[in-house]
């Protein structure tokens, strides 16, 4: 290394002029980081300020609400950030999943409501149900005919989806729809939360408790959901949808036993809620007026700001993620499958992959107006389904999530430890066989993960429903996915050609938070699906 | 399960259970099939429809790639795209002016000097600025930033290309900084430590070898950035406006402060224009769009050959 002492360049001369440019260096990166952060975190604030309008309250209000609300919160905040970070971690869980049911529980209120009615989902699932024994059956008495097997298990439900619909919803007499939903739903859930519950616990008293309970707890609504004011079929949804996860969540961290002073937190935020509520109802302190409120979600768009709604986008948005999940996610997850499990690595068909592997990666790069183009021209102009309708705006985006879809599928399939594949083999499966029994459910939630990630980036897509002649307004939700419909981020865009201040600050605002806090809450939901999965490892 | 089921796997032909397998392995290939069925799709329709558009009487490809003047009426007009494409490369140009250095000093800071703690809170800030929708961003830039840079004394028309390439800038940050990050953590530690151990300075590890050594990712992130810029629509739609305006060489910074019409809002304002089609203004959304992916796809295969072609093995 003479050369290099000849040149002469140590590094670490002039100790104290490094030391200052390193700091320099240092904090020029840190602020550069915290500006793209902060740039846009400003930003959102001004939004939720538009949108909530909290400094049109009273000084009175805001004070009580700060006394019982937010002082008490971060109090348990710091509390949890500095003594009990597990208990930190149960507190976001309990107060996220509430939250994130709720979201749900709406979404499946709406799909009853305006996509399939609780008729046709009770007719459909009596028709599988059908199905599946016929297939079982044939099974069990024919073991040995496994080719007649693959036509009975592709014809069978085929067949029962055809006729048996249409058999029952012509039925003279039908049960009332809360009646219906009890059997077609409630019980199905609860079934499935008796099986969770015996596998979790490995007890089949435990099961069978849990379903009975979910079933009571569902039915109790035929008396005290008209004492609480709402009809019977939003207390069995609210039951099922929220109140089963959460109280299951609930009782695991108590038989855990750790971190269980997180589950005051939400006491904590919904009695302070509550106590300022009462507060300044005695004292008279009037609240503010937001541009985000109830009437906001439930009504129609408007041409006066002061009524106008965001339900039938929501409606909008809510049926195009169906379609989604309905037809990108099982394609997707079918070619991550392919590629991760199937796909030679050598040879002709080896280059092929390769070179479907690369197409992936530049679909994914290409821009999602051009996504909208190919909608237009492939399901619109060659295909004759009507423009701007759920139908075309599900398949369009479902196309530009596909290569996401996969990527990410893939990434979790490959995650799955190949001595479980071997051990598969080992035991006489099957490649299909392995594939469906052991990479699948191990790599669940991490796909699970990708996908809603995916709903995420698809909520959130506008030019391409631009392109594909999705209406400027909607007046009047779709009842089905032929209607013509609305998005939220397509409002959004028509919204935000109105020059009232009204509407710019205020409507559009209110519009802006409902998409952001939609996303937030599903991309929350991912990542705790993922650190959970993580954790587990 | 009974014996006899055991029986009869051992012993019965398995034509049946073969021929389930493979249709089991078309189907899924099939599904990954498709996405080369996308590509091709958007291709053929493209290709077709843009050469409609070329047939059209008020078309023509030279007229198409050297017309210094754009306007599309519903009965037709005069097409020539370079107003569309100087509005583009402005707005690319302006937000790689805002995204690069940021990003990069990003990404060195959370692959260097962060904290584990720091990490775990600037890393997801970072993914949930990526996951905002872009039309978020377009009315951030409309309704905040464009009054906000009117306050501070600049000149700009309600509608300008300016606030339009920040957001632009700002949107693909994330984009920059969490793809070089992954190119520096992938340095190996070993070469930072023969830094360290040659007596340098955690500053001088960080420019003189770990950058040096992550160029070709850092790279092909630019690239790929880029290329989003280019491609973004609902930014760019909502803040830059949809008047097509030739590219002013006398006086640039003009072009920045008043309003132009990119690629992307050319399509868009093409569609919304004509819904019925037919006309050459709704064809030439294809041309436009055929451009588009031509240069956002030569775009991404250029960023995966420079990350591969320049990437050194570390081993």
């Amino acid at each position: 290394m003479a050369t290099d002492q000849q040149t002469g360049t140590w590094y670490g001369t002039g100790e104290a002029v490094s030391r200052v440019r390193g700091q320099a260096f240092k904090t020029l990166c840190l602020s550069a980081t915290l500006l793209a952060l902060l740039s846009v975190f400003v930003l959102l604030l001004y939004v939720a300020n538009d949108a909530f309008q909290p400094l049109s309250a009273d000084t009175g209000w805001l004070l009580v609400t700060i006394g019982t609300v937010v002082v008490p919160s971060l109090a348990a905040v710091g509390y949890y950030y500095t003594r009990d970070t597990r208990a930190g971690e149960t507190a976001t869980i309990a107060l996220g999943l509430p939250i994130v049911s709720l979201l749900l529980t709406g979404g499946v209120f709406i799909t009853f409501e305006h996509v399939v009615s609780v008729y046709q989902w009770l007719s459909i699932l009596v028709s599988l149900a059908v199905a599946g024994g016929i297939v079982y059956a044939h099974s069990r008495v024919r073991t040995e005919a496994d080719l007649e097997r693959l036509v009975v298990v592709v014809a069978v439900p085929a067949l029962a989806l055809w006729f048996i619909p249409k058999l029952i919803l012509s039925l003279p007499m039908l049960p009332t729809q809360s009646i219906a939903l009890l059997g077609s739903f409630v019980v199905p859930v609860a079934v499935v939360v008796g099986l969770f519950v015996r596998r979790q616990r490995e007890n089949d008293r435990d099961g069978v408790i849990a379903a009975v309970l979910t079933l009571v707890g569902a039915a109790a609504g035929f008396g005290v959901a008209p004492v609480v004011g709402i009809t019977p079929f939003v207390w069995m949804l609210l039951v099922t949808v929220t109140a089963v996860p959460v109280s299951l969540y609930v009782e695991s961290v108590i038989r855990r036993g750790a971190g269980v002073s997180g589950l005051a937190f939400p006491l904590i935020v919904v009695g302070g809620i509550v106590a300022s509520a009462v507060l300044t109802d005695t004292l008279g302190f009037a609240g503010p007026t937001p541009w985000l409120d109830w009437g906001f979600l439930t009504n129609v768009p408007s041409r006066t700001p002061e009524d106008a709604g965001f339900y039938p986008p929501l409606v909008g948005s809510v049926m195009m993620l169906l379609i989604i999940i309905i037809s990108a996610f099982p394609v997707g997850v079918g070619a991550a499958l392919y590629l991760e499990e199937y796909a030679p690595q050598r040879g002709r068909w080896g280059r092929l992959v390769d070179l479907i592997e690369v197409n992936i990666g530049n679909l994914a790069g290409v821009p999602s107006v051009v996504y909208g183009v190919l909608g237009l021209a492939l399901f619109i102009r060659a295909g004759g389904l009507g423009s701007g309708t759920a139908l075309v705006g599900g398949f369009t985006v479902g196309l530009l999530i596909l290569p996401i879809v996969i990527i990410s599928s893939q990434e979790a399939i490959s995650a799955v430890p190949d001595s479980m594949r071997q051990a598969s083999y080992g035991m006489g499966a099957t490649k299909w066989q392995t594939t469906r029994n052991v990479v699948l459910p191990e790599a669940l939630p991490g796909i699970m993960t990708g996908n809603i990630l995916a709903m995420g980036r698809a909520i959130g897509e506008t030019a391409p429903l631009l392109i594909i002649g999705a209406p400027a307004v909607v007046r009047i939700a779709p009842n089905s996915f032929t209607n013509k419909f609305s998005a939220m981020p397509r409002q959004i865009y028509t919204w935000s050609g109105e020059i009232d201040a009204a509407f710019r600050h205020g409507v559009l605002a209110a519009g802006v938070v409902t998409l952001l806090v939609v996303l937030l809450l599903m991309n929350g939901a991912a990542i705790l699906i993922r650190n959970k999965y993580q954790r587990r490892e | 399960m009974s014996e006899r089921s055991i029986d009869v796997d051992l012993t019965r032909s398995s034509s049946g259970r073969v021929v389930k397998e493979r249709i089991y392995k078309w189907l899924l290939f099939a599904c990954a099939a498709l996405t080369v069925f996308v590509t091709a799709a958007i291709i053929y329709t493209l290709a077709t429809d843009a050469i409609a558009f070329f047939m059209t009487e008020d078309a023509s490809v030279t007229g198409f790639f050297t017309g210094t003047e754009w306007i599309a009426r519903s009965d037709g007009g005069t097409f020539g795209v370079w107003p569309l494409v100087t509005a583009t490369l402005t707005i690319t140009f302006v937000s790689a002016l805002v995204a690069v250095p940021t990003g990069v000093a990003a990404a060195v800071y959370l692959s260097e000097y962060a904290s584990d703690r720091m990490r775990s809170i600037l890393k997801p800030s970072l993914e949930i600025l990526a996951g905002i929708p872009t039309v978020v961003y377009g009315y951030l830039a409309l309704v905040y930033l464009t009054p906000a840079l009117q306050w501070i004394g600049i000149p700009v028309s309600t509608f300008n290309l300016l606030s339009a390439s920040v957001m632009v800038g700002i949107m693909i940050i994330p984009m920059v900084s969490s793809l070089s990050e992954d190119a520096m953590s992938s340095v190996p530690d070993s070469l930072r430590q023969a830094g360290y151990g040659m007596g340098a300075t955690k500053y001088e590890v960080s420019t003189g070898v770990v950058i040096p050594a992550a160029i070709s990712g850092i790279f092909s992130s630019f690239i790929l950035a880029l290329s989003r810029a280019i491609g973004e629509t609902m930014i760019v739609v909502m803040a830059a406006g949809l008047r097509p305006r030739m590219f002013n060489f006398t006086n640039p910074l003009d072009n920045l402060l008043s309003s132009g019409q990119p690629m992307t809002a050319g399509m868009v304002s093409a569609v919304t224009s004509d819904a019925t089609g037919g006309s050459a203004t709704y064809l030439s959304m294809f041309a436009l769009g055929l451009t588009l992916f031509v240069i956002t796809f030569v775009m991404n295969l250029a960023s995966d050959y420079v990350a591969s072609r320049y990437q050194e093995e570390y081993q």
